[in-house]
């Protein structure tokens, strides 16, 4: 890939019990585009996502070797600051996740835990981060509401605002449409759209026609390898794997 | 489209990344604390062997650990002492015996019929009134059981006293009803639906699948509810000395439930407070309740171990053995079989009336000949009716003893009953010292509990891995739970009072309660933390937040109610226990209120006691007392089971 890339894995190994679950995974996600990971359930993809910002240190049981790096610093090394590398990498996950607070506290959330107290500069983040998740209409005049209020779509884009609101370089997107149904699918597709403008954004997905749309750059997962990286045009027309060709053209089984 | 941020705020974020090392100490000494109120369960447990064995091993020692454990003769006031346990021990395994031959056939038809029989409206009315219960205290228990039970048997069996191993079984059996039912039920209902399911569905009868499927499947549930009802019929102390009748003799027939006798809790409880301190006798008991801790100890881990391995299991999944292999179904039928024909073999030995074994035997023969030609249905409507008589007789012992304390105890009370100190011994005047005593005590013991309890708790769910470490903690938790109240206040006693210094005190009082409440206060703030889901807390550590800020802001505020309903429920069992006080904190009689925390006080159920012991011809405010002590307790009981179903109810809209 010739793009200047902002994370890059070498030969990650990750066993959860006696499973191998991703296994040596080497790949470059390149800055400020949309990278999807695709493959069937189970082969990976939402684990090797959960090692960008090492969220699979809350699970029992998991070892890891090789490395990963975010702008050349290497994040499994036992010195990083986890706390600072989660606010670089944001993450939206797979069911929308808001907490149950109101619309407000939710986005302010992310600024106060780090360290922001002046009650307009929180004004300001909260509306400028629901502007650009496209639900700043939809929610303005009941900020003070729960979050558990609203549909699923307009959750998970709470979510994204959430996200934004910590200014991350990185949006990790674990299955972010498959509680919605398609009209807030929708929406979100085009809000990754926009979103690449200014962030690296990887989305995993079992959904390959949202793969296409949304994506620049594709890799194809399974069982726990990576079979295939790169451009999304290139995987989808002129797959290199035969493996590949024959998930994308739904002839697996 | 581009988040503009001032430069202001670019500052805060770069400058609390420079914070990190800050945060770190912070985190860190967050933890170190959270660690230590963990910790403090074991540390107790520690204690509490310590210092019993402290003063209880002198007298295995002087005695001789045989002649100790195996001696005939519990004589420890007279001119030649003797300390021979065994009586004592006989007593403990017969009262059990016998509460759990009354309890568990009632409970287990009692649980079958909440699982399975019962409508929604029906459950709404059963579960309430089984933790009303279990609810109400102990002592509250030994005042009914001593005027209404003891008279009912001392009249029916023509006997000149009714305090008998008969009346502390029927007693105890009660109390330990709820705790069987509730984790019977639970087991009961536990069992996945595509077993109920795929019985109902090849054409077998509800009862049927009742019968074959479902209690099978439950069966270790079962018995580990049973476990834990033996485990609170072993450890309780001031109902059983109230109507056992206190003599330290092995019944003679062995099986003749008319006798009195005398349990190692009644024991503590009636000689405790006379002992002169340091001397054989006072070493003695202390080797009673050795004795006592180890058995309520085994009994209550064996318990622990079959529900952890059950839960274990379930989690697991698919490829878990089946609850109960052919053998030991077939040790529970032969068990269960034993314990009817002991019942039967007793009511006749001892009391049935001449035309009873007939009747029995015709019922069984008639069964027996009737069976091939009764339909399936008509076996289902035998057996549901039996299950429905059952339940009505759980409802109906709850309904008498409410109605006995309420209609005997609303004419004591009245503004002065409530508002004045008590004369001539308690016969007259009112209780309002004791009130005022017992709410100082709770409020004391949760104020101490609540920030060991929820701190433990959090730094069990939240900090760290199952390992060696949590084992141990866990191991303490369960320790301290299944801990019998009297030794509580033994341990209160040698270590609190004469060891710290405290002498008999108020906050020797609440430091004792607040030890036995802590288990409770962890359980339900474990359970309450566990429920919050995991997606929440990925969600703010994915933000950033380190782990303190994610628990305080984000896992704590919901969880605040869970927390409260627990807090509540210690508040209600803390306030309605005696045996814990009894020797650390309460006087009989005080016209005045403490003046700090280092005065003894009076406290409701510990005068409550006395009144109904010792001081003859003061009934009306016997009852008085055990009416308001009662709703104090069933009060705190009332709110906090309200508080969990309105906080249920709004978590699932």
């Amino acid at each position: 890939m010739p793009e200047d890339c902002i994370i890059s894995t070498t030969d990650l190994n990750l066993w959860y019990h006696e499973k191998h679950a991703l296994q040596s995974v080497s790949i470059r996600i390149p800055r400020n585009r949309v990278t999807a990971l695709i493959g069937p359930s189970g082969c990976g993809k939402s684990t090797l996502l959960r090692c960008f910002n090492r969220l699979n240190d809350l699970i029992d049981h998991v070892k890891i070797t090789g490395t990963v790096t975010l702008d050349g610093n290497d994040i499994l090394a036992p010195g990083t600051d986890v706390v600072t590398l989660r606010k670089k990498i944001g993450m939206v996950f797979q069911k929308p996740n808001p907490f149950p607070k109101s619309i407000w506290e939710n986005v302010a959330y992310g600024p106060k835990v780090h360290g922001v107290k002046d009650k307009g500069e929180l004004d300001r983040i909260v509306e400028e981060s629901l502007r650009h998740a496209a639900l700043w209409d939809e929610v303005k005049d009941r900020l003070n509401d729960s979050a558990l209020g609203l549909s699923g779509g307009q959750q998970q884009r709470l979510c994204i605002a959430r996200t934004l609101a910590v200014e991350p370089e990185v949006i990790l997107m674990d299955e972010p449409c498959s509680a919605l149904d398609p009209i807030a699918t929708a929406k979100i597709e085009n809000l990754i759209e926009m979103l690449k403008q200014e962030y690296t954004v990887i989305i995993v997905t079992h959904n390959m026609q949202q793969a296409a749309r949304v994506s620049d750059y594709t890799g194809f997962m399974y069982l726990g390898k990576l079979v295939e990286c790169g451009k999304t045009v290139q995987i989808f027309e002129h797959p290199a794997e035969e493996l590949t060709e024959n998930y994308i053209t739904g002839r697996f089984g | 489209m581009i988040v503009k941020t001032t430069d202001q705020y670019r500052g805060t974020l770069a400058i609390s990344a420079g914070h990190a090392r800050y945060s770190l100490v912070k985190e860190k000494s967050i933890k170190t604390v959270l660690f230590f109120t963990a910790f403090f369960a074991v540390i107790v447990v520690t204690f509490i062997l310590l210092f019993l064995l402290r003063d209880g091993l002198p007298i295995f020692v002087q005695a001789g650990p045989i002649s100790f454990i195996f001696g005939p003769d519990w004589a420890p006031t007279s001119v030649e002492p003797l300390y021979g346990i065994f009586p004592l021990i006989a007593g403990t395994l017969l009262v059990t015996f016998g509460a759990m031959v009354f309890a568990v056939p009632l409970s287990i038809c009692c649980a079958i019929y909440i699982a399975e029989l019962a409508s929604p409206r029906m459950k709404n009315i059963l579960k309430p009134a089984i933790e009303l219960l279990a609810g109400i205290p102990s002592v509250v228990y030994g005042f009914f059981g001593l005027i209404v039970l003891t008279g009912f048997i001392r009249v029916t069996f023509d006997l000149p006293t009714g305090e008998t191993w008969l009346a502390a079984s029927v007693l105890l059996g009660i109390m330990a009803l709820p705790t069987i039912v509730s984790v019977s039920e639970d087991a009961i209902s536990a069992v996945p639906r595509e077993y109920k399911e795929g019985s109902l569905a090849i054409g077998a009868t509800r009862w049927q699948t009742i019968s074959r499927v479902l209690v099978p499947a439950a069966l270790s549930g079962i018995a580990a509810a049973i476990i834990l009802g033996i485990g609170r019929a072993v450890g309780e102390t001031m109902a059983v000395m109230m109507v056992a009748g206190n003599a330290a003799i092995i019944p003679d027939p062995v099986w003749n439930i008319l006798s009195p006798l005398r349990t190692l809790t009644g024991t503590l409880g009636i000689e405790m407070g006379e002992v002169p301190i340091g001397s054989a006798h006072y070493n003695a008991l202390f080797g009673v309740a050795v004795v006592l801790l180890v058995i309520t100890l085994v009994i209550n881990l064996s318990a622990v171990a079959i529900l952890r391995w059950l839960r274990e299991g379930r989690k697991g999944g698919t490829a878990r053995r089946p609850f109960s292999s052919p053998q030991t179904r077939e040790t529970f039928v032969r068990v269960a079989g034993m314990l009817l024909f002991a019942l039967l073999l007793v009511i006749f030995v001892a009391a049935a009336p001449w035309w009873l074994l007939p009747m029995l035997l015709l019922a069984g023969g008639t069964w027996y000949a009737g069976r091939p030609y009764l339909s399936e249905n008509t076996v289902q409507r035998i057996a549901f009716s039996f299950i429905t008589a059952a339940t009505l007789a759980v409802l109906a012992i709850l309904v008498i003893i409410l109605q006995d304390i309420i209609i005997n105890g609303l004419p004591a009370i009245s503004w002065e009953f409530l508002t004045r100190p008590p004369l001539d011994s308690g016969r007259a005047g009112g209780i309002y010292p004791a009130i005022i005593g017992t709410l100082y005590l709770v409020a004391g013991a949760i104020a101490i509990a609540l920030p060991l309890g929820v701190g433990a708790a959090i730094y069990l769910v939240e900090y760290t891995r199952e390992g060696r470490l949590t084992q141990l903690i866990r191991t303490g938790i369960d320790l301290l739970n299944g801990t019998p109240s009297i030794v509580f206040g033994l341990f209160g006693f040698a270590f609190i009072v004469l060891y710290l210094g405290a002498g008999v005190s108020m906050l020797a009082g609440q430091m004792t309660l607040a030890l036995m409440v802590l288990p409770t206060m962890i359980r339900t703030t474990e359970e309450a933390l566990k429920s919050i889901p995991m997606a929440l807390r990925e969600g703010s550590l994915a933000l950033g937040a380190t782990k303190w800020q994610t628990i305080s802001r984000v896992v704590l505020p919901p969880a605040v109610p869970g927390i409260v309903t627990g807090a509540i429920l210690s508040i209600g069992r803390a306030a309605g226990e005696t045996a814990p006080i009894m020797f650390t904190a309460v006087v009989f009689s005080s016209r005045f209120l403490p003046d700090s925390v280092l005065d003894p006080v009076m406290a409701l159920p510990y005068h409550l006691f006395i009144l109904a012991t010792n001081v003859p011809g003061a009934s009306a405010n016997q009852y008085g007392t055990a009416l308001v002590l009662l709703m104090l307790v069933v009060g705190f009981y009332a709110i906090a089971i309200a508080a969990r179903t309105h906080f249920q109810k709004k978590m699932r809209a």
